[in-house]
């Protein structure tokens, strides 16, 4: 889990310095057709957590980035199909899946923590620590 | 009622749509709620010696999994379970697909059913039944 943290924490420091990694990478790629994952939003005292379906994708395959307050979440599909495949039937045409989710300030956007099991991406993503639910003692007078 | 009162904002996760313009409302991510009309989705190919057949069914166990194959209809079975809250109110959006599902694919009829093989990585179910003998492609010698 810290592993998946720090991968996390690379990638904000990655945006930091080099302003639009994204762009530069897809000027030299062409354009893979993405499509929307189906994404569940829990939201807890401690944060929020996201469950987002990424069917065909492999840890090496996936990309997780925060600028800023946008989070974005890429992945590419892999079905290590034979060469000499000829597709009869397709209900899945993308070659990946991207999504993008803008997260509220009361969100600590640099400690989310990634889990990626059977092609589901868990994202726990915590309250900052002042957004937190606090108790306040009552004192008597 | 402190709990209430943080509560996440409306605009959590919402903003990114607005990026889109109105009368592209239909692509926007988080808009529109209509999801793929049929679950799991497949996606299935040939080759000379086999067919192919790709199940989309992420965070399931392989032992959960039901496949049969009778002549050449494969069917998949399965109950999908997706996480769940304590707390109702906590489900701010709730795309997935969860429960019981059944999907019916039929195939070539010159399929061996006795030769299949299934495996489950990354979220796809990957079913390989190879064709019958007779009907796969072979070289013939011309002699002199």
């Amino acid at each position: 889990m810290t592993k998946e943290m720090k991968k996390t924490d690379t990638d904000v420091s990655k945006v930091s310095k080099d302003q639009a990694p994204e762009n530069k990478a897809s000027e030299n790629k062409t354009q893979v057709q993405t499509m929307y994952p189906a994404t569940d939003i829990h939201e807890t005292k401690e944060g929020a957590m996201l469950y987002i379906d990424l069917p065909g994708v492999s840890r090496d395959a996936l990309d997780i980035d925060v600028d800023q307050n946008v989070l974005t979440v890429k992945g590419d599909i892999n079905l290590a199909t034979p060469d000499d495949l000829t597709p009869t039937y397709m209900d899945v045409r993308a070659g990946a899946f991207k999504r993008q989710f803008t997260l509220s300030a009361e969100l600590d956007s640099n400690k989310v923590d990634a889990q990626l099991k059977d092609g589901v991406l868990k994202l726990v993503i915590p309250r900052s620590e002042k957004h937190k639910p606090r108790k306040i003692e009552v004192k008597a007078a | 009622m402190i709990s209430n009162m943080l509560r996440f904002s409306p605009s959590f996760f919402e903003g990114f749509d607005d990026f889109f313009a109105p009368e592209f409302s239909a692509y926007a991510p988080t808009r529109h709620r209509e999801r793929a009309l049929t679950y799991p989705q497949v996606n299935m190919g040939v080759t000379d010696k086999s067919v192919e057949v790709y199940l989309f069914v992420p965070g399931m166990d392989a032992s959960e999994l039901d496949v049969s194959l009778e002549k050449n209809l494969l069917s998949v079975t399965a109950k999908r379970v997706t996480e769940e809250s304590d707390d109702s109110d906590a489900i701010q959006r709730q795309e997935r697909f969860s429960g019981q599902f059944k999907r019916v694919i039929t195939l070539p009829e010159d399929v061996d059913p006795s030769k299949t093989e299934a495996v489950y990585k990354d979220g796809i179910l990957h079913i390989s039944v190879a064709k019958r003998e007779e009907s796969q492609p072979r070289k013939i010698q011309v002699n002199v």
